[in-house]
């Protein structure tokens, strides 16, 4: 097996009733890459995402992550391997301030979670790697505004925050600038760009913007009603008579 | 969150202030209740019968009253979690205390000890469901175990020990703590029992654990997938307010000495709920404000009004739920008493009805 390959799905099928959200799909994801999954409304790309993070179980196939079959952990142990999974609605904590949305991200995994006679505050590691999180990702002003007040740029930036805090290897980003006004989406894809170049980080990314997709990504997988409908290089894609017909619709025009 | 740590002595105080003035005048108020009354700190001090003792008696019982409420705050109001078997938890360790001295004459320490482990088994009990169900779903099963512990307590096979429907009574508290006789070292046992769970709920709340416990109640799906495996965290919690709430029971048996089923029933699971509310849902200060508010509430209508207390104790309620949404301990934070809302609510909901 090439060990250059971090996350693998083998076959990976779920089905809801009748319904086959995700078809017999396998993929290669290479380490330190940009992986953009795209596709029509549908066409399982969420529901993928959830079987390799381990929200949902598999009905068959198998997920594996740096050489490890982690097919049938749950979702709590997925993080712990050191994958970090953003979503398409943002899900945050709306009461809590954004320094402890992320303290609680980076408190996550050290181990300390069970010293309740301790105040959180007594340890520092977790703060400054929040502090450290909340300046990366732009809110360092809003440390301690209640979440849920944030405009809903600085949210998509908090969520984020919270899945790098943990400091993961990959990242699983549904839709990162979801409901983003146009004007903000190149910086936030200037920032994931900054954190998986500088952190040898491996990103995987689904995404509708098409001009983001196609000069971000290094290689793209199409989905389309549950089935890989073709993989490659953003130029191969691009150029791809199957893929322009079924989702491109032979309107999208090249400009990178 | 704050990383400022001043000068320390004079800062602890200032920010303190409330807390110590508090702690101050209940160390000080059996001794100025006696003044009042006419008796001297030393009547007051070897137990003379008076208006003292009669409010040491009626302080005790908030005590008591205030941890019961704190263990549940912190499943429903830090950790959310709705329990409606909440009594069980109480009434638990009421039963076990009156049975261990009663039927089996066991000292105060291997009680407590039982009662303790009691408290393990029951948190565990409640904790197999976790994760199975969550929401009204797990209120509805906890009501449902609960339910049976009142059943069983109720029972005539159960009578010898528990006293069926009279209750549990003949039970003898050790001459050292009896609430007869050294009712002042009772309040004073009862007042620093609740100021070191009070102290450990504080941490509790701030600590690595009890953060999580805020972010499960904040969105739960979001805490499993920051890498918490919630359900420890509930358990913990779980864990916490059923030792709480034993000790409560453990208490109450002492102190009045007798235990009627009615701590088993679901009414008094919703005197949790009320005095939580009341105070302020996941403040603690709240479980505290509240059970004073409450007890004192009930006890003046009782005594000043009569029968038709219930009826006035009900409408208070309800009109706190529409005026008072935060609480007591929660309005005074957010400075946020909602007169206005709380009309429109009212009116709104009879527009409703009459349609």
């Amino acid at each position: 097996m090439n060990t250059d390959i971090i996350l693998e799905a083998k076959k990976l099928t779920k089905q809801f009733g009748a319904l086959v959200a995700v078809d017999d799909v396998s993929i290669q994801v290479r380490r330190n890459s940009l992986h953009a999954i795209i596709g029509p409304n549908g066409a399982g790309k969420t529901t993928f995402f959830n079987l390799l993070s381990g929200n949902l179980e598999p009905t068959s196939g198998h997920v594996i992550f740096k050489g490890r079959d982690i097919t049938h952990q749950p979702v709590h142990r997925t993080i712990h391997f050191g994958m970090g999974r953003s979503f398409q609605i943002t899900n945050i904590f709306p009461s809590l301030t954004v320094f402890e949305n992320v303290r609680l991200a980076a408190q996550a995994l050290g181990g300390d979670n069970f010293k309740f006679w301790q105040a959180a505050s007594h340890f520092k590691k977790y703060e400054d790697r929040t502090w450290q999180v909340i300046e990366k990702v732009g809110l360092k002003e809003r440390a301690y505004t209640p979440a849920r007040t944030l405009p809903h740029g600085d949210q998509r930036k908090l969520e984020l925050g919270m899945i790098l805090a943990p400091d993961p290897e990959v990242l699983l980003l549904d839709e990162p600038t979801a409901g983003m006004a146009s004007e903000q989406v190149p910086e936030l894809i200037a920032l994931i760009q900054d954190i998986q170049k500088a952190g040898d980080k491996t990103v995987m990314l689904v995404e509708h913007n098409m001009n983001v997709v196609m000069s971000v990504s290094d290689a793209i997988t199409v989905m389309h009603q549950g089935k890989v409908l073709a993989e490659g290089t953003p130029s191969q894609i691009a150029a791809n008579k199957e893929v322009q017909t079924a989702y491109l619709g032979g309107l999208y025009e090249l400009n990178v | 969150m704050t990383q400022t740590t001043h000068s320390r002595l004079p800062g602890f105080f200032t920010k303190n202030r409330t807390a110590l003035i508090t702690l101050l005048v209940l160390v000080l108020l059996p001794f100025i209740v006696g003044l009042f009354d006419g008796a001297s700190p030393a009547t007051v001090f070897v137990n003379g019968s008076g208006q003292s003792k009669f409010i040491q008696g009626l302080a005790i019982e908030i005590f008591i009253l205030a941890l019961y409420a704190l263990s549940f705050d912190v499943i429903f109001g830090i950790t959310g979690m709705l329990s409606f078997g909440h009594s069980m938890f109480y009434a638990v360790g009421a039963y076990l205390t009156g049975i261990a001295l009663k039927s089996f004459q066991l000292d105060l320490l291997p009680t407590f000890g039982l009662v303790m482990l009691a408290a393990v088994v029951q948190a565990l009990l409640f904790g197999i469901v976790l994760p199975r169900v969550k929401g009204i779903t797990f209120a509805l099963v906890t009501l449902g175990m609960a339910s049976v512990f009142h059943i069983v307590v109720m029972s005539s096979e159960a009578g010898p020990y528990t006293g069926a429907d009279v209750g549990l009574q003949g039970m003898v508290v050790p001459a050292f703590i009896s609430p007869a006789n050294e009712r002042l070292r009772f309040y004073f046992a009862a007042l620093i029992i609740l100021v070191l769970v009070y102290l450990l709920y504080k941490r509790f709340i701030t600590s690595p654990t009890g953060r999580v416990c805020i972010a499960i109640r904040e969105n739960e799906g979001r805490a499993r997938m920051l890498g918490y495996n919630t359900f420890t965290f509930k358990l913990t919690a779980l864990m916490l307010s059923s030792f709480t709430a034993a000790l409560a029971g453990f208490m109450h048996a002492l102190y009045q000495p007798i235990v009627s089923p009615n701590v088993a029933s679901m009414g008094f699971t919703v005197t949790a709920l009320l005095i939580v509310l009341i105070g302020g849902v996941g403040t603690l200060e709240g479980a505290l404000v509240g059970a004073l508010v409450y007890r004192l509430l009930d006890f003046g209508l009782r005594r000043y009004i009569g029968e038709s207390a219930s009826f006035i104790n009900g409408a208070i309620y309800v009109a706190f739920v529409l005026f008072v949404p935060y609480g007591i301990v929660g309005t005074w934070r957010m400075k946020s008493l909602q007169i206005k809302q709380g009309w429109e609510r009212l009116t709104g909901m009879l527009v409703k009805s009459a349609k």
